[in-house]
């Protein structure tokens, strides 16, 4: 609460500002960002424009004539992207909230300055999205072959009574992916809300439990919204990160069976690499990912009211 | 009651660890085994792994591909921080409407994947070569330019600056500190937690990346340690066992940057800072 | 402070200048042929060349310097395949040479795709080497209109591995594999499996190589002749081969894999009976001692299709030639060993363990070497008689793409859709993905 009435307060003193201040401030203020607009400006924009002047045109390799549109349209048509675009959803939308969720609970527990080896725990946890992803993709696969680890552990517990296809069933290599994104990238999130949890005032805490409120009350209370930004800007990353999923993909199952885990980035790399470069229709489907992270991060800005 | 919890937290994250490392340990295990052997699924150790180093730093040079990797790492982290929380502490501290709509346009380069905007970016260092060859094609500088100023640290810093007791920067104001001076000598430190974690994340970020390096370095005594364990993956039959030892080695600079940043997070020691 | 600023601000002046300022320079360059590495000029006696696997197309370079008596300097530049790919991609299609290699490896399969989409990016070697001196089957892939780009290297020649002592067991010799149909290879398997109980191959579900190898016994693929128009609907052979694998699959003969590394443990430990894939994987065999004469090959079935051969392919790749400053050295180079020397090969395959397309070479001693692993049989002379053999095919372009049509259909064909109209689902499909 206490917080909120600070925040007000400094907003108010802004607006009293005089013209010549704000101006200075203001010229400084651009300072402060000036080497990364230019940066990425350089960087990125001008091959984002690139790119983009690349997807109204077609062809093999080096071979491109301008088609307009026209690819645009080919996606409508086109049932491997229709394969990519919903199985990219189904990631979305079942593994984000798992990971995020997931995350923001073991940073609370990790966050115990009472709890022992919490240095052990926690780069334990993180160390999974560290591991060179050739090694960990062969290791997933013995552990969710047929004979694999996953199965004896669920016959063992009685939970199936025989052998799991785990990699070559549409259903059960989609939710292997899940699980190899989920194991891989719930510690790396971790780490921001850990570090972001240092920065509540923890006689917000002190208060909070004076007043008799329980862990969870004050989890849902103080934490949640303390660290608002912060899980604003998880689940950006996270939309990104998912939307442009490709390393778990090309190593476990190399999108199949069929097209049954292809993921939107698998498949722009194979219209570039894999068949004959058609990096025109390649850049149409990089945009497709673009307009649709555009989409959601305007939603979840919208969801979190984060103030223009 | 209270007890009960504690046995159970310990438990549930022992789980979580296990289930964690389970993959690191089989790792630990393959790197003393033969190539057969590790095929086989092997879990028990064996003696081979003098001969797997003896392959990593006799006929592959891991020893130049861990020095590269690190000096990009250590350069990019560095760069990556200063310049990403200058922008992102600029775009909170100095909001304004137009920064606003910057700082959105920014984030839609996080937007698209990269494959996209490689062969663009390849050209444009080509050109770059032309006229600056010590930032070209084949140089570690043009491996870690790009990487080095990226939205991704700029909105993270942001998100973790609207956490941040603006009432200091007015307390510095006062003090007849420079607005830099302010941003070096109070934000910095007061920011320390959220730096190790950029830190941990650039440096992640840096060791692990692959396409841009693969794409613009050439020679290969620049070769990076990413791109040295696919090679080593590569061919009719590769050696699993050799595959397995140089992933561990290459796990273990970023686990040891990790354990040693994660100190910095100690709960509840900001709250004085405020107060 | 002010300090800190002036830096930041110079830091940005020089990106900037250094970016634009590129622009004319590098124009000029782009259309250039081929700018080259600066320096390369004066020195042309460095050639680059990518490739991958250091024990095997590496090793046959280093072969190749040792052996040249030219005046050439070579570095070898490592990186797996599918990295070559996209360096190459990105390279070539940026339109900037720079820092492009003199002598790069691609796979057969690959090759028509890189010289149709990049016209100008490779030099016509002719003139360096005698391409009748190399087996028929390698000339398609590696030339374009009649003029050849690429100078053929490894072949892929396939053979029936098997372990001697389970199909004894069973009661079969070596005389029963030779010569034999796939119908017949499903037969011998379920009676192996029921006979010793061990699985009879290992595949991968996501992996339909297989499908390549028993069409090509047959001299066909997924395109036609002219490697563009698509063949799936009332093509024969890809038909049986179908069949076949959908009998292989149902008779419970397989040892599913998911991963290279599974593939070589089901047969590294003893778990499947037979392996027919390309002959490189004779080293990987080889790489379990304790299996040491147990194995044997016998030729690759073939589809039960009048003119089929028992004898196909798999994999394999061959060197090319960038249009760069060092072009004709490197032509020189490639031609006068892996070109036109016998004993070049004979020293490969004694080092090396790999086998060339390059005809003379299969009559040297080096070739009737007797395989001690393999019981004595003298593999390498078996190979290249079967190499004479396989049908010459025009891959095309579409092979990767056309095959990731299939398996998504196959997948509905075990289910039990009809063959037929899986076919021309397929069929449907990539015509109107592939124009």
């Amino acid at each position: 609460m206490s917080e909120l009435t600070k925040s007000t307060n400094v907003q108010s003193s802004l607006n009293k500002k005089t013209f010549v201040q704000r101006f200075k401030k203001n010229y400084i203020g651009w300072l402060f960002i000036a080497l990364s607009v230019v940066g990425i400006g350089l960087f990125y924009f001008y091959p984002m424009v690139q790119a983009f002047l690349l997807s109204l045109k077609s062809g093999m390799g080096a071979n491109l004539e301008f088609v307009g549109l026209e690819n645009y349209a080919r996606l409508f048509n086109d049932p491997t992207f229709i394969s990519a675009l919903t199985n990219t959803i189904i990631y979305l939308l079942v593994q984000v909230p798992i990971m995020i969720v997931l995350a923001l609970f073991f940073s609370v527990l990790l966050n115990d300055a009472t709890l022992k080896f919490k240095g052990f725990f926690r780069t334990a946890i993180f160390l999974p999205c560290v591991t060179s992803l050739v090694a960990y993709a062969v290791i997933f696969k013995y552990l969710f072959g047929v004979d694999g680890l996953v199965n004896k552990l669920l016959l063992n517990l009685h939970l199936i009574s025989e052998p799991l296809n785990w990699l070559s069933d549409p259903v059960l290599a989609k939710i292997t992916i899940i699980a190899a994104i989920t194991w891989r990238w719930t510690g790396y999130n971790m780490i921001f809300y850990l570090s972001a949890l240092q920065n509540v005032d923890k006689q917000m805490y002190e208060a909070a439990r004076i007043d008799g409120a329980s862990a969870i009350q004050q989890f849902f209370y103080i934490t949640v919204p303390m660290l608002k930004p912060i899980i604003l800007f998880t689940s950006i990353i996270s939309t990104i990160g998912t939307l442009q999923l490709f390393d778990e993909v090309m190593n476990i199952t190399a999108g199949g069976p069929g097209n049954a885990t292809l993921s939107i980035s698998m498949y722009i790399y194979n219209l570039s690499f894999e068949y004959t470069p058609d990096f025109g229709y390649a850049a149409t489907v990089s945009y497709v990912i673009v307009i649709l992270v555009v989409i959601l991060s305007m939603i979840q800005f919208r969801v979190a009211g984060d103030k223009r | 009651m209270k007890k009960l919890k504690r046995v159970a937290t310990y438990l549930f994250l022992s789980i979580a660890a296990l289930v964690s490392i389970f993959p690191f340990l089989w790792m630990l295990v393959s790197m003393t085994n033969k190539s057969v052997d590790v095929t086989a699924g092997r879990l028990l150790p064996g003696t081979h792994l003098f001969e797997n180093l003896k392959v990593l730093f006799g006929q592959v040079d891991i020893a130049s591909a861990m020095w590269n990797s690190t000096i990009i790492a250590v350069i990019t982290t560095f760069l990556t921080l200063l310049i990403g929380s200058l922008a992102g502490y600029g775009f909170e501290i100095y909001r304004t409407r137009g920064k606003d709509m910057i700082f959105n346009i920014l984030l839609l380069s996080m937007m698209i994947p990269f494959a996209a905007i490689m062969i663009p970016l390849y050209r444009l260092f080509g050109r770059i070569s032309g006229t600056a060859p010590f930032i070209g094609i084949d140089t570690l500088a043009a491996a870690l330019l790009p990487t080095v100023i990226t939205a991704f640290f700029i909105f993270f810093f942001r998100q973790n600056t609207k956490m941040f007791a603006k009432e200091l920067v007015e307390a510095g104001r006062i003090d007849g500190l420079s607005e830099l001076g302010i941003f070096f000598r109070i934000y910095v430190p007061t920011m320390k937690t959220t730096y190790a974690a950029a830190a941990i994340i650039a440096f992640m970020n840096s060791w692990n990346n692959y396409l841009w390096p693969l794409v613009v370095l050439q020679s290969p005594e620049k070769l990076t340690i990413p791109l040295l364990i696919s090679n080593l993956g590569a061919g009719y039959s590769p050696d699993y066992g050799v595959i397995m030892t140089a992933i561990v080695i290459a796990t273990l600079p970023t686990a040891l940057v990790f354990f040693f940043m994660q100190k910095h997070f100690v709960a509840g020691m900001m709250g004085s800072v405020k107060g | 402070m002010k300090k800190l600023w002036f830096l930041a601000i110079t830091v940005l002046s020089i990106l900037f200048l250094a970016a634009c300022g590129g622009e004319e320079s590098g124009t000029s360059g782009d259309n250039g042929s081929g700018s080259g590495d600066a320096g390369s000029g004066d020195e042309t006696t460095t050639i680059k060349a990518w490739a991958w696997d250091p024990n095997f197309n590496i090793a046959a370079l280093n072969i190749a310097e040792e052996q040249y008596d030219g005046d050439v300097e070579l570095e070898i530049v490592e990186n797996a395949q599918d990295d070559i790919v996209q360096k190459l991609n990105t390279g070539l299609s940026s339109g900037t040479m720079k820092g492009m290699p003199n002598i790069v490896l691609i796979e057969d399969q690959r090759a028509q795709s890189f010289l149709q989409a990049y016209p100008d990016a490779f030099f016509p070697i002719d003139e360096y080497f005698n391409k009748d001196d190399f087996a028929a089957y390698k000339l398609e892939p590696t030339s374009l209109d009649g003029v050849q780009f690429g100078l053929p290297f490894d072949t892929g020649v396939t053979g029936l591995f098997y372990r001697t002592d389970y199909l004894e067991e069973a009661g079969y010799t070596h005389d029963d594999l030779v010569n034999i149909t796939w119908e017949r290879y499903v037969e011998i398997g379920k009676d192996v499996k029921a006979k010793t109980g061990h699985d009879f191959i290992s595949l991968d579900p996501n992996d339909l190589g297989i499908l390549r190898v028993m069409m090509q016994t047959a001299g066909a693929w997924y395109v036609e002749g002219d490697g563009t128009t698509v063949n799936l609907v009332d093509n024969e052979p890809l038909k049986q081969a179908m069949e076949n694998y959908k009998a292989i699959m149902e008779a419970d003969l397989v040892k599913a894999n998911s991963d290279w590394s599974q593939f070589l443990a089901a047969f590294n430990s003893g778990d499947v009976a037979t392996v027919p894939v390309g002959n490189w994987i004779a080293a990987s065999i080889e790489a379990e001692e304790s299996q040491a004469g147990k194995w044997a090959v016998a030729p690759t079935p073939r589809l039960d299709i009048d003119g089929a051969k028992n004898a196909s392919n798999q994999g394999g790749s061959s060197w090319y030639v960038l249009n760069v400053d060092g072009k004709e050295k490197a032509a020189e180079f490639l031609g006068q060993t892996f070109g036109s020397s016998t004993p070049f090969y004979e020293q490969l395959v004694t080092e090396v363990g790999a086998i060339g397309t390059y005809k003379p070479a299969s009559e040297s001693d080096a070739y009737a070497t007797p395989n001690e692993y393999f019981g004595g049989q003298a593999i390498v002379q078996d190979f290249s008689e079967w190499m004479a053999d396989v049908p010459p095919v025009n891959m095309g372009l579409h092979t990767y793409a056309i095959e990731d049509i299939i398996s998504a259909e196959m997948q509905n064909y075990l289910k039990g859709k009809p063959l037929e109209d899986v076919l021309a689902d397929a069929q449907a499909q990539a015509e109107s993905q592939l124009r």
